[in-house]
């Protein structure tokens, strides 16, 4: 499904990944750990295509198509989705304008009819109930005045609404507590873990993947994967700390 | 005729650019005046003023008398708008009448066209009134304004002219109680100036003025506002929200006096403006005059871009740049269109609005 090959990449012409490759099956989870710094999140970013972060050498395909060719909004409307560690406050929009929008605009570019507005709030009431938040928050403006977890549920709900077919989730798990965790966790699990579908998740500690049980674990470290191994490996991670692995 | 008009050599004048006016004022009518319905947003009583004169076989007047208005001013363009034209007044306890706001509508073929108008709530009388500038050509208007105790005015303005120029002036006088909302939107292609001057001159006024004004190509929209609080216990808020693009200019400059007597005054006003090019320009002129001691004046300036963490989060989920962007920028202006008490009003205005940031209209 995703295919990265050999991908160089720089941020104010800094160079942060340095040689990644990295294959992800459909209905595979892949962890992706590393220390501060190793380059997870401009992983993430770069994939999504966020401006400022330039491609230098490597391939990215997602389902055969060149994906380092298309826009971030290209990008979701082929079935990508980018769980933010940081997610963006909006005011003046609201989660259920926002979301209407985004979904219809990938309707579109995929030539399907756009959801009525009865459709698409059933959609969301589902994901909301799942996850936690009341409709009446999905009504406010996106984000204002969420606390850091009800930011990470709202992910959440929108990947659920989304429905898309790759997720990268960067650092979904920072900022929950125990509860939130698993709420999140089991969203993760109901929505993205079918055969058609994959996630990559990024995440410095290993409390999430308790909940959400990856295929492989990577380490990144130097802009680069240095060790590839199973669901153990995030555990002897956790005992040992990266500066032994990474080394 | 040769207009003596103020130049930017004048403080109060300064971002204005009033060059074009006088050979707008001569200029022959570049637009038959439209003979279809118009799209009325309130059922109640409408005037249609084509050229700044009244159509009445498609106006209902009901209680608004056409004449000599009675008013003057020293104001350099409201001066201009003399002779014949609309003067609402209402009667103790009276109310505009039933069926949604007062609606007029202004078209403007080419030209200079100039209309005075009187509005007069006794105490206790309220009205609301939604008033729209359409076509082309320079539309000059002066609105004087007398409210008396407790007596209630909301306004809603929109300037969606094609070409041209539309410039405002008004002129209010507050007394006890009384309370004036007054929301104003710039969302055409022409240029403007909005003028006022609004006094507090009862204690416990209440005064609201202000409004989102949307400039691309080479537009000026230009806002001068001055409001005076004479009296105590008065409350004030300017809300302006301002967005320049291409080579555009959008002015505001805000002004609140609080007088010696005018003792717990609250005031309030916000001025933001954003940039959606580097090419364009935003002035923001906030200024308090404050003689009283026991009072509370707020006052924020600001002018940006938009937020590109916002956009890439939005694109991120599959919305097109030119729609996020359109999106954020509405979500910029929302507040000052909100402040629009009818409904129906507030849904057209924002639609407007919306129409103008997709670049359709």
């Amino acid at each position: 499904m995703l295919n990265i090959e050999n991908l160089h990449a720089e941020v104010d012409g800094k160079s942060i990944l340095k040689g990644l490759s990295l294959t992800l099956n459909p209905g595979e989870i892949h962890a992706i750990m590393g220390p501060n710094g190793a380059g997870k999140s401009t992983l993430s970013y770069v994939l999504a295509g966020r401006p400022g972060y330039a491609v230098t050498e490597g391939s990215v395909t997602f389902d055969g198509q060149d994906l380092l060719a298309l826009a971030p909004h290209e990008r979701a409307a082929a079935g990508l989705f980018l769980g933010f560690q940081y997610p963006v406050e909006i005011p003046g929009v609201s989660n259920v304008q926002f979301l209407r929008e985004a979904l219809n605009a990938q309707r579109k570019i995929r030539g399907e009819e756009p959801l009525s507005g009865a459709d698409f709030l059933k959609r969301a009431r589902i994901q909301a109930d799942a996850l936690g938040l009341s409709m009446d928050m999905l009504k406010r403006p996106v984000n204002v005045g969420f606390s850091g977890g009800e930011k990470k549920r709202n992910e959440m709900v929108q990947m659920g609404i989304i429905d898309p077919k790759l997720a990268i989730l960067d650092e979904t798990d920072s900022g929950l507590d125990i509860d939130a965790l698993r709420t999140v966790g089991d969203g993760i699990n109901r929505i993205m873990r079918t055969p058609d579908k994959a996630v990559l998740l990024i995440t410095h500690y290993q409390r999430l993947l308790d909940y959400v049980k990856p295929d492989f674990v990577h380490v990144l470290a130097g802009g680069r994967i240095v060790r590839t191994g199973g669901a153990e490996l995030a555990h002897e991670l956790e005992r040992e700390g990266y500066g032994a692995i990474a080394a | 005729m040769t207009l003596a008009l103020p130049t930017p050599r004048e403080e109060a004048w300064r971002w204005s650019d009033l060059s074009d006016l006088e050979a707008l004022a001569v200029a022959p009518a570049t637009m038959q005046a439209p003979d279809g319905d118009f799209h009325w947003i309130s059922k109640g009583p409408r005037l249609l003023f084509v050229d700044g004169k009244l159509d009445e076989g498609r106006s209902r007047i009901d209680g608004i008398e056409i004449g000599s208005t009675g008013i003057a001013s020293g104001h350099p363009l409201g001066k201009l708008a003399t002779g014949t034209g609309w003067t609402l007044a209402l009667h103790r306890d009276g109310a505009s009448p039933p069926g949604g706001p007062i609606e007029i509508i202004h078209v403007a073929t080419g030209g200079a066209n100039h209309l005075p108008a009187h509005i007069i709530l006794a105490e206790d009388a309220q009205a609301s009134i939604v008033e729209t500038y359409i076509g082309d050509g320079w539309a000059n208007r002066l609105t004087v304004i007398e409210m008396g105790r407790s007596a209630r005015l909301m306004r809603a303005i929109r300037i969606v002219q094609d070409s041209g120029f539309t410039s405002l002036r008004d002129e209010a006088r507050l007394d006890a109680g009384a309370s004036l909302v007054t929301t104003l939107l710039g969302a055409g292609h022409g240029s403007s100036r909005i003028d006022a001057a609004i006094i507090l001159d009862g204690p416990g006024a209440f005064a609201e003025h202000g409004g989102a004004l949307l400039a691309r190509d080479d537009q000026r929209h230009d806002a001068a506002v001055v409001l005076r609080h004479a009296r105590e216990l008065g409350t004030s808020r300017q809300l302006w929200r301002a967005v320049a693009d291409d080579k555009a200019t959008a002015s505001m400059a805000a002004r609140v006096e609080v007088a010696r007597d005018a003792q717990k005054t609250d005031a309030e006003q916000s001025l933001r403006g954003l940039m959606l090019k580097r090419t364009a320009t935003i002035n923001l002129k906030p200024e308090l005059e404050i003689f009283a001691d026991d009072v509370k004046c707020a006052h924020g300036a600001t002018v940006g871009e938009l937020d590109e963490r916002g956009l890439f989060y939005m694109m991120s989920r599959g919305i097109p740049p030119e729609r996020a962007r359109a999106l954020l920028t509405q979500a910029f202006i929302a507040d000052a269109i909100s402040r629009i008490g009818d409904e129906a009003a507030r849904d057209a205005f924002q639609a407007e609005a919306e129409q103008w940031l997709e670049g359709r209209s």
